[in-house]
């Protein structure tokens, strides 16, 4: 290898590693800020991993864990609620799941993406589900403690409620965030996804 | 409000490390706690925390707005749809054992609450990144938390612009679920490919103010430490650890 090849390959690895920092921190201001345009929509869904899905199929799934954990931390930061820590559990199974959708193409076509968004929503729910019911007896004070109470107040047993409640609403929440992320992809220009090389495996 | 609160309490004067050890013990003791006593000795606990930050009155009203609809909820959830046996109060029937777990599950998060928006009023954010720096934590990580909070207020400007703008073009923001979910593209897909289209820009000038160089950084101005304070964070860690074993011995007795 010749002398000048060496450093060119380490200012590549460099300027990567700067990248997946620029994008980790796209990725949890999508996050974050997806929650006001839901608001404005009225919709009963958070997509709060919209974020983690993106940097996923764009970086890869250690960017999109840090992604995750970090919109996790700074979500309690900005509401004070810090009682929902224990949920970043969550986050690092949806950005392990969302990686290996992406490297297997699932979110190149919608007809793949919201199957893929329904499977990952019944990983999440089997994850936060179990948090929701041992630690806060299944009051999370979201919409998912709603349909838990009704559901309680129809003569469920806690537990079935609370696991009931917590499969309905990902369930959909993750196959709207899987389908939007593969719209998003799809509408990358050519200019923008080359640079992007997680995309073309 | 909830956030940094100039002052000079020993909690401002602490390394930032200890300010969050103290929260973060909190959390940990929170969850190890089982019987009302234990959590609600947690709570004043959480109490003592804040007022020796000077903070009692700027995190105990922000904590008891975010913990009262969790009592509401836990309330309903657990003291009238709770399990047998059952007391009359009133013209209520409650559920004995459902109002022991009310005020366990309550308790937990108001501690957790109380504590961490203490750590929040009393831990200056330039302190913290500080410490980090001193402490040889990775650029990458400070960026992170630091940065990101600073472009958050402007992606939700451009959010809130790109929103207007959307309507101006004749997007409902009405109409049936479908037409809702429908309306998400147009709003999200501007956003998030503007966004994407400025990461290399964003690259340049960070690597040109030599954010990606190895090289340790040295900080300016680092908050002082102490062996008493590290040993109150070795002694936190000791008591978290304890009060798990204590919980597990109780379980498998």
């Amino acid at each position: 290898m010749s002398a000048t090849s060496a450093p060119a390959a380490d200012e590549r690895d460099l300027r990567v590693t700067l990248r997946d920092l620029v994008l980790v921190r796209l990725g949890v201001a999508i996050n974050l800020v997806i929650g006001q345009i839901v608001a404005a929509l009225l919709l009963p869904v958070y997509l709060d991993s919209v974020g983690t899905i993106l940097v996923a199929s764009l970086v890869g799934p250690r960017a999109a864990i840090v992604a995750g954990l970090t919109s996790q931390v700074l979500n309690a930061v900005l509401s004070g609620n810090f009682s929902w820590l224990p949920f970043a559990l969550v986050q690092v199974v949806i950005a392990l799941y969302a990686a290996a959708a992406a490297r297997l193409g699932l979110f190149r076509r919608l007809a793949t993406a919201v199957p893929a968004g329904v499977g990952m929503g019944f990983v999440a729910a089997s994850c936060s589900a179990p948090i929701s019911y041992f630690l806060f007896g299944g009051v999370t004070a979201g919409g998912v403690t709603v349909v838990t109470t009704v559901l309680r107040a129809l003569g469920a047993p806690l537990g079935v409620a609370v696991a009931a409640a917590s499969y309905s609403t990902d369930l959909l929440d993750k196959a709207i965030a899987c389908a939007l992320v593969s719209l998003l992809l799809r509408s990358l220009p050519r200019t923008l996804a080359a640079r992007f090389p997680a995309l073309a495996r | 409000m909830i956030g940094y609160v100039p002052g000079h309490s020993p909690l401002h004067r602490a390394h930032p490390y200890t300010t969050l050890a103290l929260a973060g013990a909190l959390l940990l003791g929170a969850f190890a706690a089982t019987r009302p006593v234990e959590v609600w000795a947690l709570v004043g606990a959480a109490a003592v925390f804040a007022a020796a930050g000077g903070a009692l009155r700027a995190s105990a009203r922000p904590a008891l707005l975010l913990s009262l609809p969790i009592w509401v909820l836990l309330f309903v959830l657990h003291g009238l749809l709770g399990a047998e046996p059952r007391m009359v109060v009133g013209p209520v029937s409650l559920s004995v054992p459902g109002i022991a777990r009310a005020l366990v599950l309550g308790g937990r998060i108001t501690a957790i609450v109380l504590g961490f928006l203490t750590a929040l009023a009393t831990v200056s954010p330039h302190r913290l990144v500080e410490a980090m720096t001193a402490g040889g934590v990775p650029f990458g990580r400070t960026f992170l938390l630091a940065s990101t909070l600073t472009i958050l207020p402007r992606m939700r400007e451009r959010a809130a612009r790109i929103l207007e703008a959307q309507q101006c073009r004749g997007l409902r923001l009405g109409g049936s679920v479908v037409a809702r979910l429908r309306a998400l593209g147009p709003l999200t897909l501007p956003l998030v490919l503007g966004a994407l289209a400025e990461v290399d820009e964003q690259v340049l000038a960070l690597d040109a103010r030599g954010a990606g160089s190895a090289a340790r950084r040295t900080a300016l101005d680092p908050p002082p430490d102490s062996a008493s304070q590290r040993a109150l964070r070795r002694v936190l860690l000791v008591l978290v650890v304890a009060a798990y074993a204590w919980k597990f011995w109780r379980m498998r007795g």
